[in-house]
């Protein structure tokens, strides 16, 4: 180890973050490879490695002949402190190698408040920020992730994004930049051929032009780069990789366990979730492959605790012989195994109760809306009664404590529907009175509130987000009306976050000065609040003379050219026009599995869809 | 329930692993060792080790001791073997072995502290000041705590020091000492701490600390 980093490291908190060295880490010889890839996550080590498409991509990578792929993490303020007061320039965690010297630099964006996170890594790495200042003696920095959909807000400073998922679209990557390396391309020739590769989307081959009112007026591709950029996908989840073999931190992660990953895609549609919709087409695992991929991943990690992860976990047509197959294996060998993301219905809860062996923390629930019309407009397919009786289940068997998650400021929503929310915390509350076997232990009713935000690839793409105004309105009224239960307690999230989200998720090129800005003053790690300001971010904008309200609080029109309409994700726009229609109409358009709506992402898999 | 030890070494990047997390890397190791180890009862039980007198942060060492139960007979050869293979880098177990004498009796720690200076006169005067303060009746030291109130105890180091000795190569300074390792223990760092106290001209760049033996009352090696 670096000497210099070695005396670093007695100076920070949780120097394990930054050594590299896990269990499974993998180390390659220097000598032996030609290919050198940074894979970076603008975030902190715990977060980043609890990110499985990380690890998936990670284990691709790797397995290349000559390939190289380290981690690199975000580092913590102390941290970062200490690596400019020295000097030492960012490095990958397997070999301490500074990362400005490799083949390539991608990062992983997962959310928008991570975006200076990337321009504060690039420049720890000692790498010009903005793509136009690099050259073929540059890494080339790329970028994927859920956030890449909407890549204008950072196509200043990414080379190239990758759209979708990455695990056949990267080594294509490589093998590309490989080729140019040997021939000796300069970095203009390299970006037009990886043009080519699908799924690829370079910025600087794109001209964009502005109208009077600020909307985009043209989007225009260079001679030879594609017009629109499509997703790509793995067609056959049992041919996907699966880290089986995967990195065993050796500090406290937030996710430190074995995730299973059932399926992609969701058959719910929920109108406001970006990730229902960019994930299609629904592609499952078979239950065999899961079940010894569990087990093997247990075995090899010595985890003993086991996730089954996907977007809506319940709606794994066999998931309940998957879990009895899990269960022989986990139950003798101490391994415990949960649901994340529970949908209130029978089925989830029988299924609930079964794995539950010990202690009975909290439940929790995501209705979204307070009311059905609400509810039918968003298409949340969630009804009162199935909450109730998934609430009755719950107390009936011994938990004490639920958790009801919502959001205000969607669409088409009223004051009443505000108010519902109260009635509906009020209902469980009365449910937990009538059928509570111990009373006098008391319950814990939580109401939790966030902001909406529109995201882009979704029906809502062209709304307008509440104001932080109107969201504080709504929220004094909620919590008026909640003044007098005692049992219930009500927690709002703060709209400043919700607000930048918003701002950053539809944005345009134009706000890359605002990003370079705000970074420049200090932002780093905004998704924390120890480091965020929103108070910078709005002085950044002042100091660009761009008006953030501009792309928050505006409806856009039907044939607006929208800042991301490059990207398709399979789905077709007019599918999302519909959707918003139905949503006005608050009429819900049927989950996938009890009837296709043609979306239009099945043509991407060849017509197959698991929905 | 323990009735098992290792004896293991915590080198290279492993030295920033935490005590706690250690634990739970020895818990996985185990697991996927496939060495099926005593578990604590309950709600969760959870694999049962327990690891003696914790080594600091950033610290070496060759002589950690770790306790366990095996559920079944395995010869301590093929644990080790195992265990070698499940182990992140830096960490290596050197032996397993039924029984040893209770935990109390590990008495005292061998230490190495190397102490970096930017040249070698510094580390010269360094060594002639560490030579007086040692061998000095008392040597009070404020030790960081967060249970007093002021954020400090007050220690005296020299009445949990065995032995010392200084050597000097060229601008590296070498402290070899054993001190108390229980009751209360004492850790080398102090001894650092005091000489950046009364000395603070002759602070070192970088100081190392690595654990060379574990000893009993009679100053043999503890296992
Ligand atoms: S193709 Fe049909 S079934 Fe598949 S996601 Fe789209 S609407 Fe649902």
């Amino acid at each position: 180890m670096d000497r210099q980093l070695e005396q670093v490291l007695h100076n920070v908190q949780k120097p394990a973050r930054y050594t590299g060295g896990e269990y499974n880490a993998v180390v390659k010889d220097r000598e032996t490879v030609d290919f050198r890839f940074a894979f970076c996550f603008p975030d902190t080590y715990e977060i980043g490695m609890s990110n499985l498409g990380l690890r998936i991509l990670y284990g691709v990578l790797n397995k290349m002949e000559g390939v190289w792929c380290e981690r690199v993490f975000a580092p913590w303020g102390d941290m970062e402190d200490e690596l400019r007061r020295t000097g030492l320039p960012l490095y990958g965690l397997e070999s301490g190698d500074p990362i400005r010297d490799f083949d390539v630099v991608g990062f992983s964006l997962g959310y928008e408040m991570a975006y200076t996170g990337v321009l504060d890594m690039l420049d720890l790495a000692g790498l010009p920020v903005r793509a136009a200042d690099r050259d073929e003696h540059h890494p080339l920095v790329i970028a994927g992730g859920s956030c890449a959909y909407n890549p204008e807000p950072l196509a200043a400073f990414v080379d190239v994004f990758s759209i979708g998922e990455g695990e056949e679209a990267l080594p294509e990557l490589v093998e590309c930049c490989r080729k140019g390396k040997a021939e000796g391309w300069s970095r203009k020739e390299l970006l037009r051929r990886l043009a080519q590769i699908p799924g690829m989307y370079v910025p600087s081959l794109y001209t964009v032009t502005y109208r009077e009112d600020g909307t985009l007026a043209s989007f225009t591709p260079e001679e030879g780069a594609p017009a629109v950029i499509t997703k790509r996908i793995v067609g056959n989840m049992d041919q996907a990789y699966f880290p089986v073999d995967t990195i065993i931190p050796s500090t406290e992660i937030v996710h430190d366990r074995v995730m299973l990953e059932l399926f992609r895609g969701c058959i719910r549609g929920c109108r406001f979730c970006q990730a229902g919709y960019v994930y299609r087409p629904v592609r499952s695992r078979s239950k065999e492959l899961l079940a010894r991929q569990g087990k093997d991943a247990c075995r090899s990690s010595g985890y003993q605790e086991m996730t089954l992860s996907s977007l809506s976990t319940s709606d794994y047509p066999p998931l309940v012989e998957l879990c009895d197959d899990l269960l022989d294996y986990c139950v003798p060998n101490h391994v415990s195994l949960s649901l994340p993301s529970l949908r209130a219905d029978n089925f989830s809860m029988s299924l609930m109760q079964r794995l539950q062996t010990g202690r009975k923390s909290g439940l929790t629930f995501a209705p979204e809306a307070g009311t059905q019309r609400l509810r039918d407009a968003i298409n949340k397919d969630v009804t009162e009664e199935d909450l109730l009786t998934s609430c009755r289940t719950a107390f009936t068997g011994g938990w004490s404590s639920v958790k009801l998650y919502f959001m205000l400021g969607l669409p088409t929503e009223t004051d009443e529907d505000v108010l519902g929310i109260a009635d509906l915390a009020r209902k469980v509350y009365f449910t937990w009175r009538e059928c509570a076997p111990d009373p006098k232990r008391g319950v814990r009713i939580t109401v939790s509130t966030s902001c909406f935000v529109p995201k882009s690839h979704t029906p809502f793409q062209w709304e307008a987000q509440n104001t932080m105004e109107e969201y504080q309105r709504k929220v004094n009224l909620l919590r008026d009306a909640l003044k007098r239960d005692k049992s219930i307690t009500y927690n709002w999230h703060d709209p400043e976050t919700s607000y930048l989200e918003a701002v950053l998720a539809r944005g345009d090129r134009r706000l890359a000065d605002v990003i370079e800005a705000a970074w420049r003053d200090g932002a780093k790690l905004d998704a924390w609040s120890e480091y965020f300001s929103f108070e910078r971010w709005m002085k950044a904008f002042r100091r660009c003379g761009l008006d953030p309200s501009f792309y928050v609080h505006r409806v856009r029109e039907k044939d607006e050219l929208l800042p991301w309409d490059m990207i398709t994700a399979g789905v077709r726009r007019e599918f999302l026009w519909r959707e918003r229609e139905q949503c006005y109409r608050a009429l819900i358009t049927p989950n996938c599995r009890r009837q296709c709506t043609g979306c239009g992402a099945n043509r991407l898999n060849g017509g197959v869809c698991d929905g | 329930m323990v009735d098992h030890r290792l004896l293991f070494e915590k080198a290279g990047r492993a030295r920033f692993i935490s005590h706690l997390d250690l634990m739970r890397t020895f818990q996985r190791a185990f697991f996927r060792a496939g060495i099926p180890i005593k578990h604590t009862e309950g709600f969760h039980p959870h694999a049962f080790i327990s690891i003696a007198l914790p080594l600091s942060l950033g610290y070496s060492s060759q002589c950690e001791i770790l306790e366990f139960g095996l559920q079944a007979p395995l010869a301590g050869e093929e644990v080790v073997r195992r265990l070698n293979g499940a182990l992140p880098e830096g960490v290596r177990v050197l032996d397993c072995y039924e029984g040893g004498r209770p935990i109390k009796q590990l008495a005292f720690l061998d230490y190495r502290v190397d102490l970096d200076y930017p040249e070698q006169s510094a580390a010269e005067q360094a060594r002639q000041a560490l030579e007086e303060l040692l061998g000095r009746e008392s040597l009070v030291v404020r030790k960081k705590t967060k249970k007093a109130k002021c954020g400090y105890t007050e220690v005296d180091v020299i009445p949990r020091i065995r032995s010392w000795s200084l050597e000097r190569e060229g601008a590296r300074l070498t402290l070899n000492t054993v001190l108390a390792a229980q009751n209360p223990g004492l850790n080398p760092e102090l001894i650092v701490e005091a000489l950046r106290a009364e000395r603070p001209e002759l602070a070192p760049e970088l100081s190392w600390c690595h654990r060379r033996e574990a000893l009993d009352e009679a100053g043999q090696p503890f296992r």
